[in-house]
């Protein structure tokens, strides 16, 4: 009875209900995607224009373009520098993190050794470990190790808390691959190593590229550690760096916006470039993690 | 797998030995040497005396520690209802026929968590800026020029303020999380229950969400563990101010041992902070799983 109820009503009236239900959801969208894009479109034009344009409306668009603002904050911020840092930081993590989770992984989907479920779980356990609890005990430890301030000093941290997730990603794809695989290459006469490496390694690249990206964004990123363990300029990272010059130009604002545009430049351009790809990658490692 | 193809325990020992010094030298050793500096007075000198453990019935005492505790279990509450809520949401709308645009949608909302939580922060502390921010500037085209307010100094709803940067950036992840376990949920079930005549709110009451647990399990403990550690948006957009108001756990732990120079003390709420942080997510993954098993083994 109840039912045949709810039947009528949606045949009385469906398409009048159905256009508004339409509408709202359809206008919750948009409005949510148009708040997640103006804000960064705004941080864009307004670094484009002269103080006292800037202040005289905060919200209109620059009449004419002022580059003048994104040389200045090149020069204040010593963006080359910074760059050269991140990304030498950035390369250098990805890379490890990369390696390291792909034989880990490799190992934990395909071999049984002594301790390998203690291994798993003292991974796992980095998952919920509060890493910013850690930023005392981590800067008191590179300290007495005399490991702080060097080029190489963040790439020990951005490696180790970014293991957990990789491994538990590369493990379950490689789970996916056939076994036989590995029983062919070893009647080829294959080493070990080179089945792990150059046979497994290229089958594994659709997650493993995937890892990368994820983690190239995480270290390009990360503030805290880079906050505590560099007090040497010459050392800082991107958003180190930033966090100087807003603190200390923070009264011309196009000026700082235009340093944050070009903080953010290559996470965008890298964002943009693949984003179907990076989408696709956190949806697969959101089902697999 | 082959006999041929089983690395000598050598070999095992050699590949796994990096990956294993290098996460233990950053996780598990400074741990254990937290735990030891939190039983000394130490200002970071030469000089160190044993204590005891008067620095954990100081952080019992401790009032500022407290209120960021709570500070950081307010913010989870607002990402709870901000991330995960909205994400579900989303993720529902995406799925439907009725809305378009899905992948712009999609393409656009994660961008901002790709993006530095620092930057972040700085943009949110220009959207707050009394004279030169947008919030203002909006209220001003609406009419409400009275509401304007310099927002990161008001110390009531400061712990809200400073959860909408953190939900706005981390909406759009949690959404695909939430597309990624919503769109693993079997078809037919979902076409039984329509033709059964659930539409609408009642299909995602009665079938959805039931069906979704397990995906809006994770997200929520994540939130969580995210929420508990959280630092960067607070230290960049109001140092914890005005006076501690927004202060949470790791920023008070920087305070601390950074400012004030007492590593002893920041050591010890660094073991604080752990035992707490994994407390809380050890008894929220039970509540919710027991929550599951209750709801009639659905899973």
């Amino acid at each position: 009875m109840e039912l045949r109820a709810e039947l009528a009503t949606e045949r009385e009236s469906p398409n009048l209900m159905r256009f508004g239900k339409k509408l709202v959801m359809n206008g919750i969208m948009l409005l949510f995607t148009a708040s997640c894009i103006f804000p960064l479109l705004w941080l864009g034009y307004s670094s484009l224009k002269t103080q006292a344009e800037f202040s005289n409306s905060i919200i209109s668009l620059p009449g004419k373009l002022h580059f003048e603002n994104y040389v200045e904050a090149i020069k204040l911020t010593n963006m080359p520098q910074l760059s050269l840092n991140s990304i030498r930081v950035t390369a250098i993590s990805v890379v490890l993190i990369v390696l390291i989770a792909f034989i880990t992984g490799y190992f934990v989907a395909r071999l049984q050794f002594k301790g390998k479920r203690l291994m798993v779980i003292y991974y796992l356990f980095g998952l919920l470990v509060p890493i910013h609890a850690l930023l005392v005990p981590v800067y008191l430890l590179f300290k007495e190790t005399g490991l702080a301030d060097h080029w190489y000093t963040l790439v020990i941290p951005y490696v180790a808390f970014n293991l957990s997730m990789p491994i538990l990603l590369v493990s379950s794809y490689v789970t996916g691959i056939p076994k036989e695989i590995e029983e062919a290459a070893a009647i080829d006469g294959l080493s070990f190593s080179r089945t792990m490496f150059m046979i497994i390694m290229p089958m594994a690249a659709p997650v493993l590229t995937t890892v990368a990206i994820l983690q190239f964004f995480a270290c390009w990123n990360e503030f805290s550690f880079a906050l505590v363990l560099l007090k040497d300029a010459s050392m800082r990272t991107v958003p180190l760096g930033m966090s100087y010059f807003k603190s200390q130009y923070s009264t011309n604002y196009p000026q700082l916006m235009a340093g944050m545009v070009l903080s953010m430049l290559p996470v965008t351009i890298m964002y943009f470039a693949f984003s179907s790809r990076i989408i696709a990658g956190v949806m697969a490692g959101a089902v697999k993690g | 797998m082959g006999k041929a193809l089983r690395p000598t325990r050598w070999l095992t020992l050699l590949y796994l030995l990096p990956g294993l010094a290098v996460y233990s030298f950053v996780v598990l050793v400074p741990i254990l040497s937290a735990f030891r500096y939190s039983f000394y007075s130490w200002t970071g000198g030469p000089r160190r005396s044993f204590i005891g453990l008067d620095n954990y019935v100081e952080i019992m005492r401790d009032h500022v520690f407290w209120h960021s505790f709570l500070n950081n279990g307010l913010m989870t509450v607002y990402g709870l209802i901000g991330q995960v809520g909205l994400a579900f949401l989303f993720a529902l709308f995406l799925l439907s026929r009725a809305v378009r645009f899905k992948a712009l949608h999609r393409t656009i909302s994660f961008f901002p968590s790709t993006l530095a939580p620092i930057i972040i922060a700085f943009l949110w502390t220009l959207i707050y800026n009394y004279n030169y921010g947008l919030l203002n500037e909006g209220l001003k085209l609406l009419g409400l020029e009275r509401l304007a307010q310099s927002w990161l100094d008001l110390s009531g709803p400061i712990v809200l303020l400073v959860s909408i940067p953190l939900s706005w950036q981390n909406i759009g992840f949690y959404t695909l999380l939430m597309l990624a376990g919503l769109s693993a949920i079997n078809k037919e079930v979902l076409e039984v229950a329509e033709l059964d005549g659930a539409t609408g709110f009642r299909k995602a009451w009665y079938v959805i969400i039931p069906l979704a647990k397990p995906t809006l399990m994770v997200a929520s403990l994540l939130c969580i563990a995210n929420n508990m550690r959280g630092f960067e948006h607070i230290y960049a957009m109001t140092g914890g101010g005005p006076g501690n108001a927004s202060s949470v756990m790791a920023l008070y732990a920087y305070d601390t041992s950074f400012l004030r120079f007492r590593y002893g003390y920041g050591s010890a709420l660094a073991i604080a902070i752990m035992a707490l942080t994994l407390l809380i997510i050890l008894l929220s993954a039970f509540a919710l799983q027991r929550k599951r098993s209750t709801d009639g083994g659905v899973s």
